[in-house]
């Protein structure tokens, strides 16, 4: 298959960045995104043209969130479920041309070329995406019973990698779902109760100081979520932020 | 810091002050909606000049009236703040139209927010300025406030030029017909502002009142009115059917048992609110 690329590039931070188009050809239709993307760079260092396409990635299974680009008007590209390391070439049409931009978001700062900076979503997390536990002697498997339907729905939404393209594909920028589905796998489960008032205001709380819009419920963040993270998880956060409004211990005040 | 936390809030309490007071008009909407179907019943308009009777004069009313115009000016200002301030969080925008899937109805919800808008200045200077005495429209008043407030015997009363107007001046009967013109037991209604000036001139102390019903006629005969108002229904659909969901989004109240029965409700409620507004206006444009 042959494609037409048009990639954005950016030295750095502080430069103008610009498209610049390459071509592609003899791609595998079972090339995954990613690696066409690293035929590409061995024939731009091979042919000496330019400097390597810089993009993120990790682990290439989906998993660990690295990778992220905005292909075609889709984070992740144009399929439902996956990250870009999963897409793969054969939902292409022999070609096409595709045009591969950054994640866009005050808060996501690009680095360089496709990398952006994603430290906010840590951020959001220090702030109050964990439980204080005393550790110790690992306590017995049953000694806090969990019903099974309960421990599903922490799971599904402790299935989120952080992997931004709810932001990304946001008209306001907002990391709700992101947020959402955090304080949702917390507080899903009896060791993440106690601390769950404190910890919605916190992580809402960094979350606006850090640039990120406010939800107007356009669900655009579903529609592009690798993991399928649903609009539930977005009601959980509000509603959980509306009880911490009301609620009489505000230890985080201080 | 202490001034910090005051000042501060936070985008969710932002969105919650948005669908709080959305929340009132989508309330409004609905009774507003089922009043106006009280147009089509075939009373010569006694049930709706009652009602309008009842919301001009009511001291209960009035106080809901400023709640609700509070309540249209801090959702469109806060709706518009918020999408001003999400503008800002994407300097930098995408080259690619998104091709995301997602709800016209949600993507679209300032521009016909913003539309309606345009509707309601519109609707405003079809009906409710002329309760205001801004603008110039149809009034009624009491046949009963007539018969009891005191003729003004200096008045010089005089037929216009069609020599429309008539005095009745055999005593016990101090009421006068403008000929051509609907009467009922009731009140003197479908009356021009020359009318009415001409009435207060003979009858002192007399309370006129907005006829909304003749008011409806009147511009509801009218093919292009009709049309108009028939898109502004449509837009108030498309942007309620965003707002139902949205509003049990915002306030928390979305699970996935909730999820379709929500869906369904938003749905019914939007074509029971387009359609009830809808039936009126064809109503009385086809003399139902
Ligand atoms: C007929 C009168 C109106 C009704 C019944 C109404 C109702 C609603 C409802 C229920 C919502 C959803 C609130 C939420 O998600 O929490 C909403 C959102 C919105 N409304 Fe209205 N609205 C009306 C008029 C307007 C007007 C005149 C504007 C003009 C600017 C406007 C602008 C907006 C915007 C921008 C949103 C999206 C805000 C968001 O989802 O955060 N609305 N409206
Ligand atoms: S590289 Fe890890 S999810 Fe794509």
């Amino acid at each position: 298959m042959n494609f037409t690329l048009h990639i954005w590039r950016q030295k750095n931070a502080a430069a103008k960045g610009k498209f610049e188009t390459y071509k592609v050809h003899d791609i595998s239709p079972d090339c995954s995104f990613l690696e066409m993307l690293d035929i590409l760079n061995e024939q731009l260092i091979h042919d000496k043209i330019a400097h390597p396409v810089c993009f993120d990635n990790d682990c290439r299974e989906g998993i660990c969130g690295m990778c992220g680009l905005y292909i075609n008007g889709r984070p992740h590209g144009n399929d439902d479920g996956v990250t870009t390391c999963q897409l793969h070439m054969r939902k292409f049409r022999d070609g096409d041309e595709i045009w591969i931009e950054p994640w866009r978001a005050k808060a996501f700062p690009v680095i360089c070329d496709l990398v952006v900076d994603r430290s906010a979503f840590d951020k959001i997390i220090q702030a109050g995406g964990y439980i204080s536990v005393t550790t110790g002697g690992v306590p017995d498997a049953n000694c806090i019973p969990i019903p099974k339907d309960v421990a599903d729905r922490a799971m599904d939404a402790a299935e989120c990698i952080g992997c931004g393209a709810c932001v990304a594909a946001c008209k306001n920028a907002s990391a709700m779902l992101f947020v959402g589905a955090k304080v949702a796998h917390l507080s899903l489960l009896p060791q993440g109760q106690p601390e769950a008032r404190q910890r919605v205001k916190k992580m809402v709380m960094k979350m606006d100081e850090l640039g990120f819009g406010s939800c107007t419920n356009i669900l655009a963040c579903e529609a592009e979520c690798p993991k399928q993270i649903k609009r539930q998880n977005i009601a959980r956060l509000n509603r959980q932020f509306i009880a911490s409004l009301f609620d009489g211990n505000r230890r985080d005040d201080d | 810091m202490a001034h910090e936390r005051i000042v501060r809030i936070h985008s969710i309490s932002k969105k919650l002050l948005v669908g709080l007071f959305a929340s009132f008009l989508v309330v409004f909407l609905f009774f507003h909606m089922s009043a106006n179907l009280l147009i089509l019943l075939h009373d010569d308009g006694a049930a709706y000049t009652a009602f309008c009777h009842f919301m001009g004069t009511n001291p209960l009313v009035k106080v809901a009236e400023v709640a609700l115009f509070g309540s249209f000016f801090i959702h469109i200002v806060l709706a518009s703040y918020l999408w001003l301030c999400n503008r800002r969080k994407r300097p930098v925008g995408y080259h690619k139209r998104s091709r995301t899937r997602t709800a016209a109805a949600s993507k679209l919800a300032m521009i016909t927010g913003s539309l309606l808008l345009i509707c309601l200045v519109f609707h405003f200077y079809d009906f409710y300025l002329v309760k205001m005495n801004v603008v110039e429209g149809l009034y009624m008043v009491k046949l009963e406030e007539l018969n009891n407030s005191d003729i003004n015997e200096d008045a010089i009363w005089t037929a216009d030029e069609e020599g429309e107007y008539k005095e009745f001046t055999e005593t016990g009967l101090r009421w006068f017909e403008i000929t051509s013109k609907t009467n009922s037991d009731v009140w003197l209604n479908n009356l021009t502002k020359e009318d009415t000036e001409i009435l207060q001139q003979v009858y002192r102390n007399i309370n006129t009142e907005p006829d909304f019903y003749h008011m409806a006629h009147e511009k509801f005969t009218k093919w292009h009115i009709v049309l108009c108002y028939l898109l502004f229904f449509a837009l108030v659909g498309i942007h309620i059917r965003h707002g139902f969901e949205s509003l049990f989004q915002t306030f928390g109240l979305n699970n996935r048992r909730y999820a379709p029965v929500i869906k369904w409700c938003g749905i019914i409620y939007t074509w029971i609110i387009c359609l009830g507004f809808s039936t009126v206006t064809l109503g009385v444009f086809f003399g139902l």
